[in-house]
């Protein structure tokens, strides 16, 4: 740690002179500054002190505008340069080791960001089917589940009943909407760059596998960020919409084409590290392509 | 302090800097003009870091004193109002006079020589920056001893760092003190401003040829983000500051409940600015952590792209979180909702920096110096705070714990946990190129532990009374509450971190004086500032540094495998 990492150089040991301009030291600042503040301290000390600031503060102004104008006050300061070249004090770059198996998954190309937000929207709307049979056949409203979501958002709807919860409130019609789109339209986009990266069935896992993890989640912390939402949630329900969801948003995202997978290339690579000398090996052939 | 002997490249093309550096003896009134009058943006940026060590010993002592009077019940080792003027000073003090100077600091000293400048865009301008900020931590000090009430404590504010309305108006706080906060954060803002607009000016105007904004180095890019968040939220609170004088000197309502004006106003404009000062603070950690782990890990930083767009995503989204101080106030459920979500909405950002620090580190060749051990602690720490950030931004976890010491737990987790540490780290990084020598290792190690230990004992342990229900800014307890020996666990923690910066501010002038000659490049590291001498001259470069790639100086050391090649 203590050597020096200076490279190796080979001088030429020519000259070379030149002198930069650096702004002139100068006090006005210190002195404005310190009229600045006499003249804000004035309030809680003397309006003596506030006169001595804005005697500063004008005479500091002053003197700061004569320095910079008409022309800006510098010094000159001569300096020497040589020209050299830099030896690599390395032979080479060391390179990561890759193990060329590991998330062998990992795509080559991924899906453009309009398969993730049309996945979203074809979920968000079929995910509805479920939840609305069983508002239907539950309380015998297209309204329940849409206020049931959308209530938090209301101000003064509070703990309302599961009666008045089967009316229209337009209110709670927005903010569903808001809440409902925002969030399939982000898991949607979720869906879009996780789902190539899953190995094997992307389907079962986008449309299984994370709607139940997602539903076991908010299982456990709806009763914090909405109690009342918990309290009238169907969970049976809800876990088909989520499923639904996750199966159509999964199969709209994969219909978007077939990607290459990387299976041999560097870790790098898949990752997108940006390690020089790990990628961008082009060869002669690469170039004439 | 003898000048470093061998030569170093002075452009990044391979121009050696070999003017003579001769260093004739000065006067003490010599070498003081030198300082008060200097534009030279190293120097101030000097200035700004030892204002604000000093202010962190000050603050520090206010710290131990308010630890002290909590260690057990019933103690009378200071009275109430005396101990609501320490946790009051020991926040603002830590906020307004150590946090921002100390990062403005770094960043006047380390932005110019990033990007190939030869000194900041308005080197007047910085100058009174900072003059203006270091008069206005007098002044707010000077309350003590200043005005009315010379006996005893005098009338340092006792308000708390936010300062509620209507506590401030001038029935419940007759004196000077609110006046004293008012005034000194005002003038510091006009420093912060000016310091501002110099940093955005310098970063976007003043680039070497080749200095993209693609290669700035990240640093650079945080510290424009951050100026950019300064102008945007220091105005809203000096606007407040002066609403608030109003009110005092000249009958103003805007904040007097009794006449129709409101206090929750206070609360909005307060943390319009509270909450995005946050990010001011950390924002400058992570640039400190984007230059440092990758140095340490002998790797490129992974994902420069994301990582400029995380740090623009933190400072957009920090603008839109300021209630989630506010839920106790009693917002709509909608405002709560809001504020819940884009709260939560800020671990995305934070979470791509976190991801991408360590897939930088993962691979990597490590080295364990003292700047990657804070910065290894950094990683931990900063995570957990996170983390009880987001069980905060809760709103009925907040309506709970709110005002307690979960949360005073919460934020020294990020303020001391995650920003300190990474201050430490860039001491540590960047003080043989600010000195020329070297700090002692040994010593650093000494500290980097002591501070972990300390710093878990005293803020891990903190979250526990809070659970239990112990409120912030009390100055005693009840014995019969179970909090007396969590809190004298906590104050010996506090202890053993007093102890940790001894070591360290000893480190800091030993060093000075006997460290190691550093030379120009001691990390192997890969930034502009590094092909300078240590220190550098006055003019930074004898000619104009050319770049071609992010990593300039990898590119000068290995022409056979340059980025420059990759970008």
């Amino acid at each position: 740690m203590n050597d020096m990492h200076t490279p190796p150089q080979t001088h030429s040991h020519e000259v070379h002179t030149g002198t930069v301009h650096l702004p002139a030291p100068t006090a006005w600042p210190i002195l404005l500054a310190l009229g600045v503040m006499l003249l804000v301290g004035s309030l809680v000390m003397s309006v003596w002190i506030g006169a001595l600031g804005a005697f500063l503060l004008v005479v500091s102004a002053v003197g700061w505008f004569r320095e910079v104008l008409p022309h800006e006050k510098h010094v000159d300061v001569p300096v020497q340069h040589e020209i050299v070249e830099i030896e690599p004090s390395r032979a080479g770059v060391a390179r990561i080791e890759v193990d060329e198996t590991h998330r062998a998954q990992l795509p080559l190309q991924t899906f453009p960001i309009s398969a993730g937000i049309k996945g979203g929207i074809a979920g968000g709307i079929v995910m509805l089917i479920p939840a609305e049979i069983y508002g239907l056949l539950r309380y015998h409203s297209l309204w329940y589940v849409v206020n049931l979501l959308g209530g938090a958002g209301v101000a003064g709807w509070a703990n309302p009943t599961p009666e008045q919860l089967t009316h229209f409130r337009l209110g709670a019609f927005i903010t569903a909407n808001i809440i409902q789109g925002a969030t399939t339209l982000l898991v949607g986009l979720l869906y879009g760059a996780l789902l190539p990266v899953w190995p094997r069935r992307p389907i079962l896992l986008g449309g299984i596998v994370a709607p139940v993890l997602w539903t076991g989640l908010l299982h456990n912390v709806l009763g914090i960020v909405n109690p009342y939402l918990q309290q009238n949630i169907d969970w049976w329900s809800f876990a088909a919409s989520q499923v639904v969801f996750g199966l159509v948003a999964g199969y709209v995202v994969s219909r978007s084409g077939n990607l290459q997978r990387l299976h041999q290339a560097p870790l790098a690579i898949r990752l997108g590290v940006e390690s020089p000398g790990l990628e961008g090996h082009k060869t002669e052939e690469d170039d004439r392509r | 302090m003898d000048a470093p002997s061998t030569p170093i490249p002075g452009g990044i093309e391979g121009a050696l800097d070999v003017t003579p550096q001769t260093r004739s003896r000065a006067t003490y009134l010599e070498v003081l003009h030198d300082w008060v009058v200097t534009v030279d943006h190293k120097k101030i940026g000097l200035l700004y870091i030892g204002f604000a060590l000093i202010f962190l010993v000050v603050a520090g002592l206010e710290a131990m004193a308010i630890r002290i009077q909590l260690a057990v019940p019933h103690n009378t080792f200071l009275d109430a109002r005396s101990y609501n003027r320490m946790f009051t000073m020991h926040g603002t003090t830590m906020v307004f006079l150590v946090g921002m100077p100390i990062l403005f600091g770094f960043g006047n000293y380390l932005v110019p020589l990033m990007i190939g400048a030869r000194d900041m865009a308005f080197p007047r301008l910085n100058a009174f920056s900072f003059w203006v900020s270091a008069f206005a931590g007098i002044f707010l000090y000077f309350s003590f001893i200043g005005g009315l009430g010379l006996a005893g404590t005098g009338t340092a504010p006792d308000v708390a760092w936010f300062a509620y309305a209507p506590l401030t108006e001038r029935p419940f706080s007759p004196g000077h003190n609110v006046d004293y906060w008012a005034l000194a954060l005002f003038a510091s803002g006009v420093g912060s401003i000016g310091t501002a607009i110099n940093i955005l000016a310098t970063v976007f105007c003043m680039r070497c040829p080749g200095m993209t904004l693609s290669r700035i180095p990240l640093l650079a890019w945080i510290y424009a983000t951050v100026s950019f968040l300064v102008l945007v939220t220091i105005s809203p609170l000096t606007a407040a500051q002066v609403m608030l004088l109003i009110d005092r000197y000249l009958g103003g309502h805007f904040f007097d409940t009794q006449a129709g004006g409101s206090a929750i106003l206070w609360a909005h404009f307060f943390w319009i600015f509270g909450h995005p000062e946050v990010y001011v603070l950390v924002l400058p950690a992570f640039g400190f952590a984007n230059e440092i782990i990758p140095v340490f890990s002998r790797k490129a930083i992974f994902g420069y792209p994301a990582m400029v767009a995380a740090t623009v995503g933190i400072a957009f989204i920090s603008l839109g979180v300021w209630a989630h101080h506010m839920f106790t106030i009693g917002m709509t459920s909608l405002g709560n909702t809001f504020f819940t979500l884009s709260t939560m909405l800020v671990s995305i950002p934070t979470g791509i920096k976190t991801f991408n620090w360590l897939a930088t580190m993962w691979g990597g060749k490590l080295r364990f110096a003292t700047p990657m051990l804070f910065s290894v602690g950094f990683l931990f720490q900063w995570v957990i705070a996170g983390l009880t950030g987001i069980m905060l931004s809760v709103s009925p976890w907040n309506w709970q714990l709110h005002n307690s010491y979960f949360v005073v737990a919460h934020f020294h987790y990020v303020l001391v946990g995650a920003i300190l540490f990474m201050i430490f780290a860039a001491f540590y990084y960047w003080y043989p190129k600010m000195t020329g020598r070297m700090l002692s290792e040994t010593l650093g190690k000494w500290h980097f532990w002591l501070m972990i230990v300390g710093f878990h004992l005293t803020f891990d342990v903190m979250h526990i009374p809070g659970l239990l229900g112990m409120p912030r800014q009390i100055y005693t307890y009840e014995p019969d509450r179970g909090w007396t020996l969590l809190n004298q666990i906590v104050t010996f923690g506090a202890v053993i971190q007093a102890v940790a910066m001894a070591i360290f501010v000893y480190n800091l002038v030993h060093s000075y004086f006997a460290g190691k000659l550093a030379g120009p490049d001691p990390w192997d590291a890969w930034t502009l500032e590094w092909s300078t001498p240590s220190p550098p001259p006055t003019y930074n470069f004898p000619v104009d540094p050319v770049v071609a790639s992010r990593r300039p100086l990898w590119d000068l050391k290995h022409p056979e495998d340059p980025d420059s090649a990759f970008e």
